[in-house]
């Protein structure tokens, strides 16, 4: 058969399928917004500042770079996107432990727990010196330049520390925000493995181990840390360079202060340098371990290292930690280190000034054939979740690249 | 330097840059070098490039690195040539292996090295070495093979044992072509270096400056790192070239 004759027949047959009603002909396509992922937050003001995509949502403090640069406003933090209510307070980033570390040395993990709530009380009660640590720790207290502009990073510190909540205690309320990611997570396709059909209860027992925090807390009201049993193996602490970590920098960069009030401390080796490599933890006079503590860009990197027992403790997203829990990686989320703390950009050109408006801009861009572009900075990231979610809420398909 | 000739290009880039900086007028698409003159003039200084150290500390560190890389490369790379290049077997069992592994970017090997070697200094060698050790290996089997079969010949009949052939004969013949060898290997382990310094647990060296500016958006702070690492590089390269003037200009009288 001839080629026109096919084309001829297959038209023949799609338009008796049409009467039929076998087929129908597509529906008006409803509004998209296309989600691109960067890896991490680094490229997305050069992005923005090269209009390449339109908004992207970040954690700080990027979210802060936007308007001190010039490239960009903030529509909104994360804490107030829709459905009204469902992201305030959202968990963010947590403290786990390897398993092994829990079961041989639960002293050594108590007083982990215990320099974190106390350097996150630090943090509430000086926002402005941890900030400046944190600019250091970052930054060495120098200029971030985007583009002609130079902004101090003391002063982008400063901006975004307040949006960002610090708690630690692993609330009723912040254990459901985490559930609510693992439901999130599951929809994605992320969760394949031991999490992929658990109930919400077998979840929280697989997840959690919150004895370590109120260990903490009873030590602390006590005024008296347990002394743990001295490690002969250097002890691995993974962070992520996020003003979201202070209090892991508060307390190497202020150990003094820490030693002489609570007899607790992660002093740092060469006390020199702007992010120090090596510590040591001393508890009540006593070096317990040397402590190496490892910056990661990113948190499925720092799981991948909790894998090989490379770390025994991180400071990483609740998102990594859920996958890499599912995984099969023997880690336990002992508690909170912050809530909230990432926020929504979008161009200087764009007419929205709240999440409605925001809607509005991505139907007229979606009708005229020319989708939003919004960053995230990867998928199965808290941004990337909660983005996909609050777009889809509001009615709008969430396309791929 | 004998002529100024060698300087015009990138002089004109340097030119051409600025005057495309200022007619596109965008400075993230094309940042203006004003942002990027300050960090180079102040290599010794830790206040330009986010607490990472001066540039003067991150290329010693890097180069550090990569010497130990490459060292490593040569001393494994050199003599298995040799053996591949003399012996027909050695080079059927090993050149499809060989073939198999060569393609393979650094860069895949970070997540193998990273749980093989764990954390520090052997991994980032690790990556280095597999960057330098290729184009060692081949140009030391080429080298070998490319001896002529005359000088051989002759040096057997007149009664040289085997390792005297090796010392006389095959390595002062092939040292040209191994040096090639290294010359390259080291300019390609030199590439490696921001794959090798992308492994976490390390805060110090030029490719993890390249890429923690990255994790902030700082494009000054990453053209200036790729300054310094093109400027090393081709330094470097001026010393294995003046070696090959001083050591093996025979060549070129060679008929």
């Amino acid at each position: 058969m001839k080629i026109p004759s096919l084309i001829a027949l297959a038209g023949i047959v799609a338009v008796a399928l049409l009467i039929a009603g076998c087929t129908t002909p597509t529906p008006p396509a409803e509004s998209t917004v296309s989600l691109i992922q960067t890896r991490g937050t680094g490229p997305m003001p050069t992005l923005l500042g090269t209009d390449q995509i339109d908004a992207y949502i970040a954690w700080q403090p990027t979210v802060e770079v936007a308007p001190l640069a010039g490239i960009g406003r903030v529509l909104l933090y994360t804490g107030d996107l829709p459905p009204e209510g469902k992201w305030t307070n959202h968990p963010c980033c947590v403290l786990s432990a390897r398993q092994d570390i829990i079961a041989e040395n639960p002293d050594l993990v108590n007083a982990m727990a215990a320099l974190t709530i106390l350097s996150t009380e630090y943090v509430k009660e000086n926002p402005d010196e941890s900030a400046e640590i944190v600019a250091d720790w970052l930054a060495g207290k120098g200029n971030f330049t985007y583009g002609d502009v130079s902004v101090s990073s003391v002063d982008v510190l400063k901006q975004a520390f307040p949006t960002v909540k610090f708690v630690n205690e692993p609330t009723e309320a912040w254990i459901d925000g985490n559930i609510e990611f693992v439901h999130a997570l599951r929809e994605l396709g992320v969760l394949t493995g031991s999490l992929a059909n658990t109930t919400d209860e077998e979840t929280r027992a697989i997840l959690f181990d919150t004895d370590p925090y109120y260990q903490a807390q009873a030590m602390i009201e006590a005024g008296t840390i347990t002394t743990p049993k001295p490690v002969a193996k250097e002890i691995g602490i993974g962070y992520l360079n996020s003003d979201h970590h202070a209090a892991l920098f508060v307390v190497v960069k202020n150990w003094q202060y820490f030693n002489d009030n609570y007899g607790i401390a992660l002093k740092p080796v060469d006390g020199t340098q702007s992010r120090p490599e090596k510590a040591e933890l001393i508890v009540n006079g006593q070096k317990i371990a040397d402590v190496r503590l490892i910056p990661g860009d990113a948190g499925p990197q720092l799981m991948q290292l909790a894998s090989t027992e490379a770390i025994q403790f991180a400071y990483v997203g609740n998102p990594p930690a859920i996958a890499a829990v599912d995984k099969g990686t023997p880690i336990k989320i002992l508690l909170a280190i912050n809530t909230e703390g990432s926020g929504v950009v979008v161009s200087n050109e764009s007419p929205a000034t709240d999440w409605e408006s925001f809607v509005d801009w991505a139907e007229t861009r979606s009708a005229t054939g020319k989708p939003l572009v919004i960053a995230a900075p990867g998928k199965g990231s808290i941004q990337d979740v909660m983005i996909r979610y609050s777009l889809e809420w509001s009615g709008l398909s969430v396309s791929e690249g | 330097m004998r002529s100024p000739v060698p300087l015009l290009l990138p002089v004109l880039l340097i030119v051409g840059w600025e005057v495309a900086a200022y007619i596109i007028d965008n400075p993230f698409i094309l940042p203006s070098l004003t942002t990027v003159i300050p960090i180079l003039l102040h290599p010794f200084s830790a206040e330009y490039t986010l607490g990472t150290g001066s540039l003067v500390d991150n290329a010693a560190i890097s180069l550090f690195r990569v010497a130990s890389g490459f060292a490593l490369a040569a001393v494994i790379a050199i003599p298995l040539g040799i053996g591949m290049g003399r012996s027909l077997f050695l080079n059927d069992f090993l050149d499809a292996t060989i073939e198999l592994l060569r393609p393979i970017p650094p860069l895949a090997w970070v997540p193998l090295a990273l749980a093989w070697f764990k954390i520090g200094f052997v991994s980032i060698v690790f990556i280095i070495f597999i960057g330098a050790f290729f184009p060692i290996l081949l140009n030391t089997i080429d080298g070998v093979k490319s001896i002529k079969r005359t000088w051989v010949e002759v040096a057997g009949t007149l009664g040289a044992r085997e390792t005297q052939i090796l010392g006389k004969v095959i390595l002062p013949g092939a040292a040209p072509t191994i040096w090639t060898g290294l010359r390259v290997g080291f300019g390609i382990a030199w590439m490696c270096v921001v794959a090798a310094e992308w492994l976490p647990g390390i805060t110090r060296g030029l490719g993890y400056l390249i890429l923690y500016a990255y994790n902030f958006g700082q494009t000054n702070v990453i053209i200036a790192g790729m300054v310094v690492i093109g400027v090393i590089g081709i330094l470097i390269d001026q010393v294995f070239k003046a070696g090959e003037r001083r050591w093996f200009s025979w060549r070129s009288l060679e008929r």
